[in-house]
């Protein structure tokens, strides 16, 4: 299959997605789940790149890997950290 | 130009990759923020200067955007060491010498 | 079992959506391909009002209305947030464990602070000339603000004066609105003249509205963040 670079990247970023998705949901300490999460934002922010967005871009990154992941942390401080079955 | 920018964005690509390689098969957290500082701000401010080098027109922003990495990345790498030394994350078995002890505000701060 | 069928779920939605979009023209070297409403933006957008970012002629111009709805939805989510986190007592802030930061961070978050500040105000205020927008900009400020909450922590941030921020932020977006409907022929219409191309002071009312959604949001998210962190757990 002859596919360009840009592709064979698009590609590659999916598949990192895809993998960070799940191990947000499979984790059970509940930090490196947050971190997982804030990973899908950043790919998902590099791919709108390649879309031609960047204003979408720029919104999901500041928005996802920022601000989220900081309400999130602070949110787990107040409760419980591991989850339990 | 052109090659001197290709140049540095090579090495400073290799930078970063030695610095992730170290960041997973060193044994312990303290010995892992060492990579992680310093590998990878090597590697981030060489490979945006030839970014810059490689266009021209560019250059003025990319030694600002490498200044401002080279200023925050070492602050967050320290938080991140005071922060595992006051959780009490214990040093590796084969460490020799332990500085700490001889502060008082990090005494008896082992309880893992 | 459970796992199987979600698995099974999950392929048959990724496929349906990939075929669904497969046929749809992404990127600008297919515009002849789009559809009319694309190629009138895209076409004309810079010559009817003036600013040079397509996306937020539409944003402010075209498609006010839901801006000011949008702006609207994230006031609503804030007050309800600050109507969670009321209490009848006096809130302490929770200070048995709080060891301060050390001196470098202390150091490096205030000298960053005003760098990070006046990057999200670039970012807002040149909103029709580059991308960006009100939204990304106010994000960056708030983000700025939670550096400052995190690092240095003798710092009183004022939270009175963000709430009158935020909302005289918002009467200036309708304020402008209703000036639209007084000089011109509608509500939100760019009354002001169309300017140079390109320049800082174009588009007409397109960098007054970015200007207020900026302040808004930032102040708006900041304040979240603010009561997050200071109430007692």
């Amino acid at each position: 299959m002859e596919e360009s670079l840009e592709q064979i990247l698009e590609l590659s970023l999916t598949l990192l997605m895809l993998g960070g998705a799940v191990c947000a949901c499979v984790f059970k300490d509940l930090l490196n789940a947050v971190i997982a999460a804030a990973f899908v934002s950043l790919m998902a922010a590099i791919l709108f790149y390649f879309l031609q967005a960047p204003d979408v871009a720029m919104a999901e990154a500041s928005i996802g890997a920022a601000l989220t992941t900081a309400i999130f942390v602070i949110a787990i401080k107040k409760t419980k950290r591991v989850e339990e079955e | 130009m052109h090659i001197a920018g290709m140049i540095a964005i090579g090495i400073g690509v290799l930078f970063l990759f030695l610095g992730s390689f170290g960041i997973v098969r060193l044994p312990d957290v303290y010995n892992r923020l060492q990579a992680g500082t310093k590998c990878t701000t090597f590697g981030c401010l060489f490979a945006v200067l030839g970014v810059g080098i490689v266009e021209p027109a560019w250059f003025w922003k990319a030694l600002l955007v490498s200044l401002f990495v080279l200023l925050t990345n070492p602050i967050s790498n320290h938080a991140l060491g005071r922060a595992a030394k006051k959780s009490g994350v214990p040093l590796w078995d084969g460490s020799v010498v332990d500085k700490s002890r001889d502060f008082p505000s990090y005494a008896n701060t082992e309880k893992l | 079992m459970r796992i199987l069928i979600s698995c099974v779920l999950l392929v048959i939605l990724s496929l349906g959506l990939v075929f669904a979009l497969e046929q749809a023209p992404f990127g600008s070297n297919q515009i002849d391909n789009a559809d009319k409403p694309g190629r009138f933006y895209l076409n004309q957008g810079m010559e009817k009002t003036g600013a040079a970012n397509v996306v937020t002629s539409v944003v402010v111009t075209y498609r006010g209305f839901d801006t000011l709805g949008e702006v609207t939805i994230l006031f609503i989510a804030a007050i309800g947030l600050g109507a969670v986190f009321h209490s009848r007592k006096k809130v302490k802030r929770y200070e048995k464990e709080k060891q301060s930061a050390s001196l470098i961070l202390q150091t490096g978050c205030r000298f960053l602070f005003p760098l990070i500040v006046l990057f999200g105000t670039y970012v807002f205020i040149h909103g029709h000339l580059s991308p960006g927008g009100g939204f990304q900009g106010g994000v960056i400020i708030a983000s700025a603000f939670l550096l400052l909450f995190l690092g240095c922590e003798e710092k009183k941030i004022p939270m009175k004066s963000m709430n009158t921020v935020e909302s005289l932020a918002g009467i200036i977006f309708v304020g402008i609105g209703l000036a639209g409907l007084y000089w011109g022929e509608s509500f939100l219409e760019n009354f002001l003249p169309r300017g140079m191309d390109y320049m800082l002071l174009s588009g007409g009312v397109i960098p007054i509205i970015y200007i207020a959604i900026g302040f808004k949001v930032g102040a708006e998210l900041a304040g979240i963040v603010a009561g997050l962190i200071e109430r007692n757990p």
